[in-house]
């Protein structure tokens, strides 16, 4: 395969502070997933290859080209920025419109590729509204629906799940997967290992501005599960789903949230707490608003791996 | 492989038009435009009172307001217009963090910079030239069939014009490197053009007003009630032209550079 994304040592200071160190990289076509406690460097990373920053030492090529000040790559890159930012006083088909016309699209290629935009993230219905209306979900929604718009080859989405709710995720996650079967260039950042696995077992482990490790999922998931593995489930009745939980020999803790409508459970098995969670819901009927993963464990996880 | 050294020009007119189309678009709708359009009925509104209140009065008092309405929009209405809007060039998109919505198409930042100026530099230009244009021909109602109100009213359009074009450069090069830039012009626009422009000799030449008032149309008596050129020592107009021109092109020229140069970290 070849190669779409290289960077050799590559390293950005943010004054005394570490962002990104001697990192070298190919990445190519399909998703790859970028993994890293927050404060770990993937933004950093994503706005070093999208050419929003310029690295202190080393390079950055997207298919062999420079990207500090070559904007005309960007025909072929879209990018999902991290921050829920917008221009807010504008509607939701005004904002992909408007976006799409600096492509230099004509007038009807661009209502097409709108219209297109809205009805892959579902929000044809809500096109007409104000994005200063719309749910976190919608956001991001329409955040990505202007990353994928112009249809480019390369896509790079910058924690792209964070404030979806869980089907919003599925959807996502599948709109993902259909686009690598496209044959794109996907690079999806996350400080959630289950939402990378989702999409990809192809991962870039960064942690502290360096790259721990990288290759297969399966391998640093070994790794992982032998520390206790954090997961926040919050639903209407936690403590009904905690009682069920109570001699599960997979957990190791179990706590609730400050509005009693979370459990969070320390497990070393994943797999198993996942599999009985699903028949407990199904048992009991409680509804499942959202599954998380807090930082803290993945922290753990990378600490181990930095010592070791 | 390197970009070529100069891959910005070939598609500069692309990127300046479709960043002019988009930001005139998006410019209106803002609740800024709609504050900085209401600010231009206040020149109409005094324009009708003064109308009503001095109806069958001297063609000198009429003069004297018309000067007090010239007056708001030189060092008023025009510097916190291009303060407002010229800073907020690049800081309303590093503050709203949605730089990279821009700067990551296949746009050159210069095209960003100078279509975004551009578009706000015609939207402040409409706002100003509505506002004068309804007040001035209230106050001057008597006056319509004489052409001279015309010439008048199109050399202090032209003057505002220039204006607006000088102060938005300069205010858009403070917004592109400094954090408070609205504080600095702030003190530019109503500290130091406000007491420069009184000063004796060629000091009043260091403000951006002195070349504006030296356009402007000046009444053959001139006498006590004349507000506007008090202690002008005016520069040629051509002259004066060509300053405000100059200043915008040098303030636009760094702050493109700048632009081009500076990477945004946003704060979270």
């Amino acid at each position: 395969m070849t190669t779409v994304i290289e960077t050799k040592s590559l390293s950005k200071w943010y004054g005394n502070v570490l962002g990104l160190s001697d990192v070298s990289l190919e990445i190519e076509a399909g998703i790859t997933g970028l993994l890293g406690p927050n404060g770990a460097g993937k933004s950093t990373f994503m706005k070093l290859i999208t050419g929003q920053m310029k690295p202190n030492i080393g390079g950055v090529t997207v298919r062999g080209e420079e990207v500090w000040n070559n904007f005309r790559l960007f025909r072929k890159i879209g990018f999902c920025p991290e921050q829920d930012a917008f221009y807010e006083d504008v509607t939701g088909w005004e904002f992909l419109t408007g976006l799409l016309r600096l492509y230099g699209f004509r007038p009807a290629e661009v209502t097409g590729r709108a219209a297109r935009a809205l009805e892959i993230v579902e929000l044809t219905a809500d096109k007409d509204r104000k994005i200063r209306s719309y749910s976190r979900g919608m956001r991001q929604r329409v955040k990505f629906a202007q990353s994928v718009a112009h249809d480019p080859d390369i896509i790079i989405l910058d924690e792209p799940l964070s404030g979806l709710d869980p089907l919003g995720k599925r959807r996502l996650i599948r709109l993902v997967k259909d686009f690598q079967s496209e044959g794109k260039t996907i690079i999806v950042s996350s400080h959630v290992l289950p939402e990378i696995e989702a999409m990809t077992s192809r991962i870039i482990m960064i942690h502290q501005g360096k790259i721990l490790a990288q290759g297969d999922i399966h391998g640093i998931r070994d790794l992982i599960e032998r520390y206790p593995h954090m997961i926040s489930v919050r639903c209407a009745d936690a403590r009904a789903v905690a009682a069920r939980f109570v001699q599960d020999p997979s957990i190791l803790k179990m706590s609730f949230g400050p509005d009693a409508r979370s459990l969070v459970v320390e497990t070393h098995n994943r797999d198993a707490f996942f599999s009985r969670l699903q028949s407990v819901v199904l048992e009991t009927g409680i509804e499942v608003e959202e599954i998380s993963s807090p930082d803290d464990n993945l922290q753990a996880v990378f600490d181990y791996l930095v010592v070791r | 492989m390197k970009p070529k050294a100069n891959a910005d020009f070939p598609s500069f007119g692309m990127s300046f038009r479709k960043v002019f189309a988009f930001f005139f678009f998006l410019g209106r709708k803002t609740g800024k435009a709609r504050v900085f359009f209401l600010l231009g009925l206040i020149p109409i509104a005094i324009a009708v009172m003064v109308r009503i209140v001095m109806a069958g009065r001297s063609g000198d008092v009429v003069a004297v307001f018309n000067e007090i309405l010239i007056v708001f929009f030189v060092t008023f209405d025009i510097v916190i217009l291009s303060l407002f809007y010229g800073t907020s060039i690049v800081a309303e998109e590093t503050e709203g963090r949605t730089l990279p919505y821009l700067t990551t198409r296949p746009l050159s930042k210069t095209g960003i910079f100078l279509g975004k100026y551009a578009a706000y530099v015609s939207l402040m230009f409409l706002m100003v030239t509505a506002s004068l244009f309804v007040s001035f021909f209230i106050m001057n109602g008597h006056r319509f069939r004489d052409p001279m109100l015309y010439l008048t009213f199109l050399r202090y359009a032209a003057a505002l014009g220039l204006g607006i074009l000088a102060y938005t450069a300069f205010f858009a090069f403070l917004g592109t490197f400094l954090k408070r830039a609205i504080l600095i012009g702030l003190i530019f626009g109503f500290g130091w053009e406000n007491v420069i422009q009184y000063f004796p000799g060629s000091t009043q030449k260091f403000s951006l007003v002195h070349y504006m008032k030296s356009l402007m149309p000046r009444r053959a008596s001139g006498g006590p009630f004349s507000i506007l050129l008090f202690r002008l020592e005016p520069t040629a107009p051509a002259v004066a032209m060509v300053m405000l021109v100059l200043i915008a092109a040098v303030f636009l020229a760094l702050a493109c550079w700048l632009f081009r140069m500076k990477e945004y970290l946003f704060e979270e």
